[in-house]
């Protein structure tokens, strides 16, 4: 090995780490020789795809594997004490003192019949050997600095009584509030809103930044690794592929799986509206031994070469190491592969202006049950006063944050709940595909029968024809027939959510309503799905509403764009304009809040996160219902109701301030 | 409605998907299954052919033979009227098998409609469902037997529908619970959107994915009914004497337990070999169907 003296003693110190999990089909090599150094204050962002061992190596530094995992081999050096050596009673002192966790699901990482300071108290009076009431005043002075109001109250509240966000602000508070010389956070923000995740990121860089804590930041969010990290570890089939300084990895990304993973993202810049690259195939199967390098099968340059010896990690510059026998990866060439799209008119199909939905003051409010029964039953005004018209070919996205009523926008479209007031006009009928592969099937139903059901429910052909059906609709979503007979159980998240589109497909509708149909796929897979809706919107001239958080890709699908807040639309127009222009204070908060896949353009960025959360959707404002977050808020905000005026040709907002 | 022109191909080929039959194999696999069908399928073979076998008809008195002990001649000896306790005993399980079976159909059949309604629906439908089957779960099952038995008098009929009576509202309830959980799956609301009737749903997509739990519940019901009918015959509730029911037999034994101890004893151990059994059963489908248990 070549053994190098350092300058400067690394923070932390893995070499070669090898993690298993013994099952009885197999020994899966989660983690396979990861060596990696951290020095203290630095921010490394592990990225990859689901099951290439990012989660499993971090939680190996810690030794808290989930059963039946187990740390093999490697060394873990902590401030040059080794990590893997230790006892179990000795690690206790470490974890929480040395490396605090903060974890991905805030509702589920605090113990829910125990209060803040039952859970934040104790590994302080531990750690830092304090008192009881010294423990508590410093637990509610960290409560304090990660933006909890009133702390010394809330410290006494049960995790049930604060929102998502700030239970995740407790989760940091715990994590810091022993000092510890190391964070690891795994997806620490993956379960959060846009707006509320750029509180905590911004919180994060600020306290790392303030106690010198380094930090390892696991994501599948590029544009995080952008906004976030000084060095990204880059994992593939449990090793690391690449890892370097977060402006050499964007810009001259060396392993042709970051290249593939960077080309994946949607254009931030529309005029460049290029196909995404998609990753062919799948990750290898863990439990086999691989020869050669283990993205052999997937990477397009590959040689003899990379199937005979696996590549090991060698420097490509400063600090930049990467695993591939290629000397630049895939190289420039790799944007060949690439054909643009055919832009579309935005305004849908060319001369055909025929309108396919049309929605008019469409309300839908849920009414509970008053606690007394003189009172008036408390309201949720899910959806407001919603009007809108999708022409033929067209795809609306409508973006938002949770709360917000896009889907029970979809929901009613697809007549699934009846509204409460207006109407929905639809020319033909509308399908729809849905966010969660896993539930969307009859697990006991084949690919087969699971398209034919909507064939059969409407006695639509004979059974040959139905299938002869099948096959062409498997055909278009880009999967062979073989696939009749399988059960969604055999099936990955992407080729279910083929099926998911298949079915929407089989009666022709003239509307597919798409609720947030990529987020719960990786970033690979999630490129292909968005490919396949680019290409069916041309083929078939099918209308799309596009539901989604995620703007970057909603502004490379739509044409039009809706953004929704609190039951209402704010703003609405064409996706360029709404994206690159936004007129309303909330859509430039959201896209202020959007991280970019640039690390230069991060950096160049002023971030100041939109504060405060969602007002509480049973007592609405009686103004506008953005004025109580708004920076431009004034008192006749507070007062008016704002409707939607024109604000250009191609574009409405409801601001009374926008111009 | 459109219709697609597409040439059909020349040669189809017959594919029988062998995972159909994962299930039914996996089964036979489980060790919990294989012993509970090494004790259940030499007894019910036994009950099915004891006429040809050579021994005594249950009801056949022999005034020589009174009260053997257990023997080549008579396995299970003899009671005090000289009848066969082996052959009594064997017309004793039949009669257990018929009532559990019976018991088990009955309350997975209704458990199944009344659950699946009240679960789907929800509502009104839900409310009055759940409050009569709450009624039911109020009683304890034997008293509310007995009550049904007074009535109906006694006999193979009031014995099913007493113990039904008791087993019906946990199945309404279980299948009520699943039912309201997979009522609001993605895939039922895809279903919705192009207008499948609420029978399409039912039976499509909710039953299949809640009947192997039933099945679970139904082979504990069918254990559970053959003790409450013994119980329930020693009670003088149940069966009538002289029909062989095995509870009949260990109530029949009950004074003579220190003269001739086998009348009660071996029909006991034979509803207690039963009953493990059949808990084995439903043990090993639960372990199949429940991919947490599998290792």
């Amino acid at each position: 090995m070549n053994l190098h003296v350092p300058i400067r003693e690394p923070l932390l110190d893995v070499r070669d780490l090898h993690t298993h999990f013994v099952t009885d089909t197999g020994t899966v090599k989660a983690v396979n020789g990861v060596s990696l150094q951290i020095e203290a204050g630095e921010r490394v962002a592990i990225v990859g795809e689901s099951g290439s061992g990012k989660s499993a190596m971090a939680m190996s530094l810690l030794r808290l594997l989930a059963h039946p995992g187990k740390v093999v081999a490697g060394e873990i050096n902590l401030e040059g004490h080794d990590l893997n050596r230790m006892s179990e009673r000795q690690l206790n002192d470490i974890r929480g003192a040395k490396i605090g966790t903060i974890f991905q699901d805030p509702m589920s990482s605090l113990d829910p019949v125990m209060r803040i300071a039952d859970q934040m108290v104790p590994p302080i009076m531990r750690h830092l050997r304090l008192r009881r009431d010294a423990a508590r005043a410093e637990a509610i002075s960290w409560l304090d600095r990660v933006g909890i109001p009133d702390p010394s109250r809330r410290i006494d509240a049960y995790p049930f009584e604060m929102s998502g966000g700030m239970r995740q602000r407790v989760m940091i508070a715990m994590a810091l509030s022993c000092r510890p010389r190391l964070v690891i956070a795994d997806e620490p923000t993956t379960a959060l809103d846009v707006t509320i995740q750029a509180q905590i990121v911004e919180l994060l860089k600020e306290l790392t930044a303030e106690t010198g804590a380094a930090m390892i930041f696991i994501t599948h969010d590029l544009g995080l690794v952008a906004r976030f990290a000084h060095k990204v570890g880059v994992m593939y089939a449990g090793r690391l592929a690449e890892f370097g300084p977060v402006g050499d990895i964007f810009a001259r990304p060396q392993h042709p799986y970051t290249q593939s993973l960077l080309d994946t993202i949607p254009p931030v810049d529309q005029q460049e509206r290029r196909r995404l690259a998609q990753i062919p195939g799948f990750p290898p199967d863990m439990k086999r031994p691989v020869t050669g390098c283990a993205f052999k099968d997937r990477c397009p340059g590959a040689h003899r070469h990379c199937f005979e010896e696996a590549p090991e990690l060698a420097a490509r510059g400063n600090d930049h190491v990467a695993a591939c026998w290629l000397p630049e990866g895939l190289g420039a060439d790799r944007t060949v592969e690439r054909p643009l799209v055919e832009p579309l008119a935005p305004t849908g199909i060319p001369g055909d202006d025929r309108v396919a939905v049309e929605i008019n003051n469409l309300h839908k409010h849920f009414t509970g049950r008053s606690a007394l029964p003189w009172r008036k039953p408390p309201t949720v005004r899910a959806v407001n006063g919603i009007s809108m018209r999708i022409r033929r070919g067209e795809t609306l996205g409508i973006v938002g944050e949770s709360g917000c009523g896009k889907s029970t926008v979809a929901r009613l479209l697809l007549g699934l709940d009846p509204a409460t007031s207006g109407d929905i006009f639809i020319d033909g009928i509308a399908q729809m595909v849905f966010q969660d592969p896993a539930s969307s099937f009859n697990p006991k139903m084949t690919l087969s029968s699971i398209i034919q059901e909507p064939l059969i429910v409407t006695g639509w052909g004979t059974r040959l024809e139905r299938e002869d059906r099948v096959r062409e609709l498997l055909g278009q979503v880009g999967l062979d027939e073989s696939y009749m007979h399988r059960y969604p159980s055999q099936l990955s998240g992407g080729q279910r959510q083929r099926v998911a589109i298949a079915r929407a497909l089989a009666l022709k509708p003239s509307v597919v309503v798409a609720d947030e149909p990529t987020s719960a796929l990786d970033v690979s897979v999630r490129a292909q799905i968005i490919n396949l809706l680019m290409d069916l919107k041309q083929q078939l001239r099918v209308s799309f509403v596009f539901i989604s958080h995620d703007l970057l890709t909603v502004s490379y699908v739509a044409d039009m764009i809706a953004v929704m807040y609190l039951g209402e639309v704010v703003e609405y127009g064409s996706a360029d304009e709404v994206f690159h222009t936004p007129a309303h204070p909330y859509t430039q908060a959201l896209i202020a809040a959007m991280p970019i896949p640039d690390p230069a353009a991060e950096a160049a960025r002023v971030q100041t996160p939109l504060s405060g959360e969602l007002p509480s959707p049973l007592s609405l404002p009686p103004g506008c219902s953005f004025a109580s977050r708004c920076p431009k808020a004034t008192d006749y905000c507070r007062s008016h109701k704002m409707v939607l005026k024109p604000y250009s040709a191609t574009r409405e907002t409801a601001c009374h301030y926008a111009n | 409605m459109a219709h697609f022109s597409i040439p059909l191909p020349a040669r189809r080929t017959v594919s029988i998907d062998l995972s159909r039959f994962n299930g039914i194999v996996r089964l036979l696999a489980n060790r919990r299954v294989q012993l509970a069908l090494m004790i259940l399928v030499p007894i019910l073979l036994l009950t099915t052919f004891r006429s040809v076998l050579p021994i005594a008809g249950p009801l056949e008195t022999n005034l020589r033979a009174m009260t053997k002990a257990p023997s080549l001649e008579h396995l299970f000896g003899t009671d005090r009227m000289g009848r066969d306790i082996f052959s009594r005993t064997l017309a004793g399980i039949q009669i257990s098998m018929f009532v559990g079976f019976a018991v088990a159909l009955l309350s997975l059949i209704v458990g199944l409609v009344v659950g699946t309604l009240a679960g789907f629906f929800g509502g009104a439908i839900d409310r009055v469902m759940m409050t009569i089957t709450d009624i039911f779960l109020a009683f304890p099952s034997l008293l509310l037997a007995i009550g049904l038995v007074s009535v109906m008098g006694t006999g193979m009929l009031p014995v099913v529908l007493a113990i039904s009576l008791s087993d019906v509202p946990r199945f309404i309830r279980l299948q009520r619970s699943m039912a309201l959980s997979l009522r609001s799956r993605a895939y039922i609301d895809a279903a919705r959107t192009v207008k499948a009737s609420h029978l399409w749903l039912m039976t499509r997509h909710i039953v299949p994915n809640t009947i192997a739990s039933l099945l679970v519940a139904a082979s504990i019901a069918a254990a559970n009914a053959i003790l409450v009918e013994a119980g329930l015959s020693f009670l003088g509730l149940g069966i009538m004497p002289p029909a062989p029911s095995l509870g009949n037999l260990i109530r029949d034994g009950q004074s003579y337990l220190e003269q001739a101890w086998w009348i009660s004893t071996l029909p006991g151990a034979v509803i207690l070999l039963i009953a493990i059994s059949l808990h084995f059963l439903s043990d090993g489908i639960r372990q199949v169907l429940d991919p947490r248990s599998r290792k």
